[in-house]
């Protein structure tokens, strides 16, 4: 071999000269595509914005009527009277914790059933995403008309917000817990659905290969060869769910599907006073508990997949 | 008794494997050599129909495996056992759960989904493990174990399986020499004590003559050389693998084979056991 000569200058078919024609040609090619993504972005901001008027002026007009909403709905508190108890009539001392929360009761076995909700829509949706997402995963769908009657079944499932099947359902089996139930298992079996299908699709097809070497059929190559490497996976996204679907079922009373929600709904329109801001509070706690409790759960399981 | 006539695999622009066709009889080891893409892996693959074949067919004991379908293809796979170069076990079930798999084709669906096995299932699982050496790890998680660790589970679980015939596809190319040697005396093992033939891919010549009844050598997926080890002489090898006549070729460049003891051992080859043996033989010397 010749030693390498730098100053022997480019030569027209020198593996560097070619090198460097080709890394400034794909250089350029990489600007043009920057640029027309720049523009497009900036045009879609434009026009988000004017189609939704968020001028400075009109902000500046909204802002203040945002404070005074909040300033009728704040508990009136008096601090000397904060934990006055009922007196000899029955009646609750205006300016007190018991006056503010008069209907604490009734806004705990709401938030109780809220979560039962979330809790049985997750696990009817999560046994509905498991069934569906492995004719949904390229990599296992016996043949190509299942998986895509699979994917577009999910698309389906999630592609419809949960409030829209939570209206269809009060409409066809009655106000109450059930219809939010059945309207947040069905989106939830399409979200989960997919992720599931997504992590199936970077499982290692190794074991599913040694299933099908011994004579397994296709259900024993799921069970054996996928399963146990996907599950971990498939429950820490399952918390996550349940965390989201506690938020929705806090929503899906405002159409008569059971939960917090109702009740919400009836003191924003009915009072809009401090009952407003008492059951705010109570769902903003109920739902930072559970994400903290989900997540704890959600990373003793990651943590136990990174010990081995 | 396996026969292959004119099997033929084709790709778009080129055959895998190109019209061959071999009758290998029963109690049989076969070593398949050839260079890397010269169609051992999908000759096997197609004898298990991993792979399908394009043309011929494969007749085990008159009936024509390549025309199977359905149960009839599972209970073709059950028969005839396939062992990996990456050995496919599943990482995350325990070593005797991989070899309890090796029964499946005998279960119902519900059993399997379930993971049911009846203790005779167990037991036999056990004994298949304890021929291979491997019968104290049966409770471990596969994914803790060595590479040779989890060949030597992959052959219990073919062993699981009953089979009529193995198929072990490079089974000790991702092996060290020690774990290699390990593997393929059981596979031999099998051969001999069970009278189950044996095919198996191989890229070292040495390991063919040294455990082989018969060689088959393969170049662009047809058959350069069928015989015996002792006919493979280094003309024969240079066929098989292509080497210009000019060109230095030397079989232990292939090798991984250890040298038999009394020779220099390299001491990076050395197992952890090794080191304690010869640890605790320095101490009582004094």
């Amino acid at each position: 071999m010749a030693s390498i000569d730098v100053n022997a200058g480019p030569q027209p078919n020198d593996a560097v000269s070619v090198f460097e024609h080709h890394r400034s040609e794909l250089r350029r090619q990489r600007l043009g595509m920057n640029i027309l993504f720049i523009g497009a972005f900036l045009l879609a901001l434009g026009l988000s914005i004017w189609v939704s008027r968020f001028y400075p002026d009109r902000l500046a007009a909204g802002l203040p009527r945002i404070f005074e909403y909040f300033g009728t709905i704040m508990p009136n508190l008096q601090f000397d009277l904060l934990f006055e108890g009922r007196g000899a009539d029955g009646r609750a001392v205006p300016g007190s914790l018991t006056f503010w929360y008069s209907d604490f009761n009734v806004y705990i076995r709401l938030i109780v059933e809220t979560i039962f909700m979330a809790l049985t829509a997750t696990i009817l949706g999560a046994t509905a995403a498991f069934l569906l997402c492995f004719p949904a995963s390229r990599n296992l769908a016996p043949n190509s008309f299942i998986y895509i009657v699979s994917r577009r079944f999910m698309e389906i499932c999630r592609g419809v917000p949960e409030i829209l099947y939570a209206l269809v359902f009060v409409f066809a089996i009655g106000i109450g817990p059930l219809a939010g139930v059945l309207a947040i298992a069905i989106h939830s079996a399409g979200a989960l659905g997919k992720l599931f299908s997504e992590v199936n699709e970077n499982a290692s097809m190794r074991p599913v290969e040694g299933i099908r070497g011994v004579g397994g059929n296709w259900f024993e190559e799921i069970r054996y060869g996928v399963v146990p490497q996907v599950m971990p996976n498939f429950v820490s996204y399952t918390l996550l769910r349940f965390e989201i679907n506690v938020r929705a079922s806090s929503i899906v009373g405002f159409v008569g599907a059971g939960g917090i929600g109702a009740e919400l709904n009836r003191v924003i329109s009915l009072y809009s006073d401090d009952r407003v801001v008492a059951v705010l509070l109570l769902v903003v706690i109920t739902v930072t508990l559970i994400d903290l409790l989900s997540e704890q759960m959600r990373t003793h399981f990651i943590g136990r997949e990174n010990l081995q | 008794m396996l026969a292959i006539k004119n099997l033929t695999k084709s790709f778009k622009t080129r055959n895998a494997v190109d019209n061959i066709s071999l009758d290998i009889p029963d109690g049989q080891m076969v070593g398949v050599i050839g260079r890397s893409g010269a169609g051992k892996s999908t000759l096997l693959r197609m004898i298990n129909r991993l792979a399908e074949p394009t043309g011929g067919s494969i007749i085990f004991d008159g009936r024509d495996v390549t025309a199977l379908k359905g149960r009839e293809l599972l209970e073709w796979r059950a028969n005839c056992a396939m062992v990996f170069q990456q050995f496919n076990l599943v990482g995350r079930l325990n070593v005797l759960t991989n070899v309890l798999t090796g029964r499946l084709y005998h279960h119902g669906l519900i059993a399997s989904m379930f993971q049911v096995f009846t203790p005779a299932e167990r037991a036999f699982a056990i004994r298949a493990l304890d021929r291979l050496g491997m019968a104290h790890t049966a409770l471990q998680q596969a994914d803790t174990l060595s590479g040779g660790q989890m060949q030597r589970v992959a052959i219990a679980r073919a062993l699981a399986q009953e089979p009529k015939i193995v198929l072990a596809d490079e089974p000790i190319a991702s092996l060290d020499p020690m774990n290699a040697k390990v593997v393929m005396d059981a596979l031999r093992t099998i051969n001999r004590e069970d009278g189950i033939a044996v095919i198996c891919n191989l890229h070292t010549l040495d390991t063919a003559r040294n455990y082989c009844d018969r060689v088959i050598g393969l170049f662009e997926g047809r058959v350069v050389f069928d015989g015996p080890p002792s006919a493979l002489t280094e003309q024969a090898a240079r066929e098989i693998y292509g080497a210009e006549a000019d060109e230095a070729f030397s079989e232990s460049m292939t090798s991984t084979t250890l040298k038999p003891a009394g020779t220099e051992v390299p001491a990076e080859r050395l197992t952890e056991a090794d080191l304690q043996q010869r640890a605790r033989a320095e101490l009582l010397a004094g």
